[in-house]
């Protein structure tokens, strides 16, 4: 299905740079990773103050893939400067898991993305705004612990489905949620399945993912399912999903993707966060960036974006050089 | 290659942890050299894992059923090669970084090394650098591993290296990093003597480091 963020993207005379990460805001307003991942007002502050800045085309929520873990009822370590992250294992077998609740929407921090999106839209300015959820094969990993959730994917996976089809049911709802809120869409990040064989792929990430877009996928409201791990070789699994945006990390060959999937599918991504944005300078990252425009170049269905979520700390001045090479 | 060696390896390809544990039993019953068991059954089939790995056929979780199922026949093994005073490739020490509880690359590297014969004592995670010298003190390694998955983190690499060095013991253990930001200029940077970007890599690098590749 064409939405209209879709839509958006294919009829923009230019690429549109969309990078991922709302942390390196957090440079330019002064509040902690901590207060943005726990207060919608400091996380809205963070991507207003990065399109004030960039005059970014499209604001996206955090990516913080704790936040329906943590929902689940599993334990996190939360610092001022990290992006929180999951500790040990909720649930160990099948017995665990055919207890364990599907929670509430808005129980926990799910409350702070919908907020921040809602918050976003009540600026009205006409911007385009994505909401930031995790994948259910990500979240099952989450859950259940990511070595045990792989190994289990060759050994038991009866009992990974079972605990697939209750994040799938959860995901469901909060995607309905944040469509509900007036958001264009919605990233699903589902890194831990790039770790999958292209089989396991197929059946314990897109089987879920194609769920999930059935359910929720509007004219009006798209997923872009993220997949920083996923090479060349998963993309035809990760097509089953049915997503009408692909959003790669660098491992990927994007000009050969983008040759394979056609003109329907929009793709996304893919300079490295952490060497590019993070670790790199100006001059490197104007560089890559054009490589990367060369790359895709004469492909409207492209989105020039990092390939994942640009860490904390990362200079201004790198964003400003992909943002200036981007729009010439 | 003996049938008993050769189902032996092919429990471990196949990730079959029950089926290594049996055939390992079975070769020392019939008699086989534990030292053949072990670079000819788990060594070399852990060398293939990585091959496979690196040749796009096998994915992580294959991996970590194949090393599951040598740390089976390990297990069985294990005390004949201690009863035999045969000894290990080289120890390791190995953490993530204080600060990171990331642990499925330090855990896949870990299994890698042990399948190339290595003696491994692993830290876990959240490692400070205050552990990983007094574990290097105690256990007295030829190869220290760190690493480290967050940017925020990474600096605790190159912390740790900075404190064995105040401590004037730095050239007493070799040290290998890795992780997703890691690169091989920030190794060359913070003095760390290998950089390897898989587990399966990382196998190599500590057999070259050790004069054995």
């Amino acid at each position: 299905m064409r939405t209209s963020f879709g839509n958006f993207i294919l009829n923009s005379t230019n690429p549109v740079p969309m990078p991922i990460g709302i942390y390196a805001g957090l440079e330019i307003t002064g509040a902690s990773v901590r207060q943005s991942v726990t207060d919608a007002h400091a996380q809205s502050e963070a991507i207003l103050a990065l399109h004030e800045r960039f005059n970014t085309p499209v604001m996206l929520t955090a990516m913080d893939l704790s936040v329906e873990a943590e929902e689940f009822g599993c334990e996190i370590r939360m610092t001022e400067d990290e992006i929180p992250s999951v500790i040990g294992r909720k649930v160990t077998d099948l017995s665990e898991i055919d207890r364990l609740p599907v929670p509430m929407i808005g129980s926990g921090r799910t409350a702070v993305s919908l907020q921040t999106a809602q918050k976003l839209l009540s600026i009205d300015k006409g911007i385009p705004v994505l909401g930031g959820v995790i994948g259910p094969f990500s979240l099952a990993g989450r859950i259940f612990g990511v070595s045990e959730s792989l190994e289990i994917s060759l050994t038991e996976p009866d009992t990974l489905k079972k605990l697939l089809e209750k994040v799938t049911e959860y995901l469901i709802s909060y995607l309905t949620a944040f469509r509900e809120a007036g958001v264009q869409g919605v990233i699903m990040a589902e890194p831990t399945a790039g770790l999958l064989s292209p089989r396991g792929l197929s059946q314990f990430s897109s089987a879920y993912v194609k769920q999930i877009i059935e359910s929720t996928v509007t004219p009006d409201f798209t997923v872009v399912l993220h997949n920083c791990g996923a090479k060349l070789v998963h993309l035809p699994k990760v097509l089953e999903a049915g997503a009408e945006i692909l959003h790669f990390g660098a491992p990927m060959d994007i000009g050969q993707a983008l040759t394979q999937v056609g003109e329907d599918i929009i793709l996304s991504g893919n300079l490295d966060p952490t060497g590019v944005f993070h670790n790199g300078n100006p001059q490197e990252v104007t560089a890559r960036t054009r490589e990367l425009l060369q790359a895709t170049a004469g492909h409207r269905n492209f989105i020039p974006s990092s390939g994942c979520d640009i860490p904390p700390h990362s200079p201004l001045d790198n964003l400003a050089a992909f943002f200036d090479t981007i729009r010439g | 290659m003996d049938t008993k060696i050769s189902e032996i390896f092919n429990a471990i390809v196949d990730g079959d942890a029950s089926a290594a544990k049996q055939t390992v039993q079975s070769a020392l019953e019939a008699g086989i050299d534990a030292e053949i068991i072990l670079n000819e059954g788990l060594v070399a089939s852990m060398k293939e894992v990585g091959r496979l790995f690196e040749e796009g056929e096998y994915f992580v979780p294959e991996m970590l059923i194949s090393a599951r199922a040598m740390q089976a026949g390990m297990n069985i093994l294990r005390p004949v090669l201690i009863e035999q005073d045969i000894k290990p490739s080289g120890k390791v020490v190995i953490g993530t970084v204080r600060g990171d509880l990331h642990d499925i690359g330090k855990n896949l590297v870990s299994m890698m090394l042990e399948g190339a014969g290595f003696q491994i004592v692993d830290l876990g995670t959240d490692v400070a650098p205050e552990k990983f010298l007094e574990a290097v003190t105690e256990h007295k390694p030829d190869i220290l591993g760190m690493s480290a998955l967050l940017t925020t983190t990474m600096s605790n690499i190159k912390a740790t290296i900075q404190y064995f060095e105040e401590k004037g013991v730095r050239k007493d253990v070799k040290i290998i990093i890795g992780g997703a930001p890691i690169t091989q200029s920030y190794a060359d940077e913070i003095g760390a003597d290998g950089f390897a970007p898989d587990a399966s890599q990382a196998a190599a690098l500590a057999k070259r480091l050790m004069g054995k590749a």
